[in-house]
């Protein structure tokens, strides 16, 4: 039963409406993944502009998840989906849910983007690229893997997440080391760190949706369990 | 603190182990033939003892007929034989010592369609014990009022129980009839499609009514209706051109079915 379908139902609408909740997840998918990225964008080219999208677009992301939300409510009312149906449409409602989260998240980092930094606190800056580049490619998998409902590239990405976390380690040490050295620079780098921290939570909310696509796919529900666990799970190992 | 009702426990039987006690009957290498057709194959399970387990399954898949033979209303049909087992507290009934009278007095029916006896209510509920010949004012009394409260009928016929039973609605006369299945105390209770004649209101009620009905007897029942099964029943197993496709706790059939003809028929694909 791994093989992603959501058609062949004998009620031809209830395949159209399970298809239009997971197209309109995607675009919402692909809409959050442009809005970190021009977040980054920003922050990387002190782009006061771009950073002013990003925070204008954020309302086409809520409203998609109200829209998608009401959808699934009229599936759940009308339809009474069970197994695979059902695992689909709560699937996507807590993956939209994360997803909306994602975006506020790039709507903060956004706003440091708008932050005048001076030259020589551009550097601050510069150490965010890497932890970003991390994140914005995590959500990008796990999209992907949504879209094919992929049970191995969502424990890609999972695991990926460690990486993610040492990165924001690594950076928060290094920001309290320049905290110590120029007191004087804190509030901008505590705006760093805001942002540093908007980018693990990211990493996070992408392995959520990675556990739901797990579920989908597994029907087992693998939040709060062991990455060994996990891949038990996903490999269809036994677990003792 | 926080009390779970019993009715709300997520308790997962093992049915693949169900040890003596816990099951009310064991069905064992069942197969059923009509002429020269075989419409059940090879069928073995074990329905626990005070739970509500449900057939389903497309038309002529085998549920009814399955049902059928656990009170061997099957014997009826001329062309019909058996082979296989159905065990009763570890006694087959399709022995030959096996009264058939005596069996269906432990091992109730209710149909589709509600068939109340041209009788009044009161008359309708004691029409077994007074075939078991059972006359006493006080006991008939005694019974026609546990019964109907047992049915969730009595409060709305405690004053008329001389009428007719067929000035009772149909949600009704399906309650009485089941009052009249419950008179005379089965362990077992069987339920043929018992809603598919009633509107949603009285569904619900007989559907209520099945679920404290397992605190005294074990309920086996055969729907159409898939919502139906998931919302009452505990045990769930599907049937698919006379074979037991899958036989699993009611949760896990209808959220991670394990076969895919079960997936198929429960989320409405083409098989």
């Amino acid at each position: 039963m791994d093989k992603f379908s959501v058609g062949k139902h004998i009620s031809g609408k209830f395949n159209e409406e399970l298809d239009l909740i997971r197209n309109k997840a995607l675009t919402m998918g692909g809409l959050v993944e442009k809005q970190l990225s021009d977040a980054l964008k920003a922050i990387e080219n002190s782009d006061t502009e771009l950073a002013n999208r990003v925070l204008e677009n954020d309302y086409k992301i809520n409203q998609m998840e109200l829209e998608i939300d009401e959808a699934c409510t009229r599936i759940i009312a009308k339809r009474q989906p069970t197994a695979s149906d059902l695992r689909l449409v709560l699937a996507i409602i807590k993956t939209i849910s994360d997803l909306e989260r994602i975006g506020d998240e790039a709507e903060r980092i956004a706003h440091v983007a708008k932050a005048s930094f001076s030259k020589d606190q551009e550097h601050l800056l510069v150490s965010l690229e890497n932890l970003g580049q991390q994140v914005l490619s995590m959500l990008r998998q796990v999209l992907d893997a949504f879209a094919r409902m992929d049970q191995e590239s969502a424990l890609l990405v999972h695991q990926q997440d460690a990486n993610a976390d040492r990165q924001y380690e690594a950076l928060t040490r290094q920001l309290m080391t320049y905290m110590m050295e120029d007191s004087r620079s804190i509030p901008k780098i505590m705006d760093v760190m805001w942002s540093a921290r908007s980018l693990e939570r990211i990493g996070d909310r992408c392995q959520n949706i990675s556990e739901y696509i797990i579920y989908f796919v597994q029907g087992k529900d693998v939040r709060h369990t062991s990455q060994e666990s996990m891949e038990n799970t996903v490999r269809g190992r036994t677990q003792s | 603190m926080i009390t779970l009702n019993a009715h709300n426990t997520n308790e997962k039987l093992d049915l693949a182990s169900l040890s003596e006690e816990e099951t009310a009957l064991r069905i064992e290498n069942l197969n059923l033939f009509y002429g020269q057709a075989q419409a059940l194959h090879d069928i073995s399970m074990a329905i626990p003892k005070g739970k509500v387990t449900a057939f389903i399954g497309p038309s002529g898949c085998g549920k009814s007929t399955l049902l059928r033979c656990i009170n061997r209303m099957n014997d009826l049909v001329e062309s019909c034989r058996v082979d296989g087992a159905i065990s009763l507290h570890g006694k087959n009934i399709y022995d030959r010592d096996v009264d058939v009278a005596a069996l269906r007095r432990r091992i109730g029916m209710v149909f589709q369609r509600p068939n109340p006896f041209p009788k009044s209510i009161y008359e309708n509920v004691v029409y077994g014990l007074r075939l078991m010949g059972v006359n006493d004012r006080r006991t008939l009394d005694e019974v026609v009022e546990r019964s109907l409260k047992g049915a969730a009928l009595w409060n709305e016929v405690k004053d008329r129980l001389k009428e007719s039973a067929f000035s009772l609605s149909g949600g009704q006369q399906q309650r009485l009839v089941i009052a009249r299945a419950i008179a005379i105390e089965p362990e077992v209770l069987l339920l043929d499609e018992p809603t598919s004649a009633l509107d949603p209101i009285s569904t619900l009620t007989i559907e209520e009514l099945i679920t404290e009905l397992k605190s005294q007897y074990t309920v086996v029942i055969v729907t159409h209706n898939m919502q139906q099964a998931a919302r009452v029943s505990d045990q769930t197993a599907f049937l698919y051109m006379g074979k037991l496709i899958e036989y699993d706790d009611t949760n896990a059939l209808f959220t991670t079915p394990a076969k895919k003809q079960t997936e198929d028929y429960i989320t409405g694909r083409y098989g």
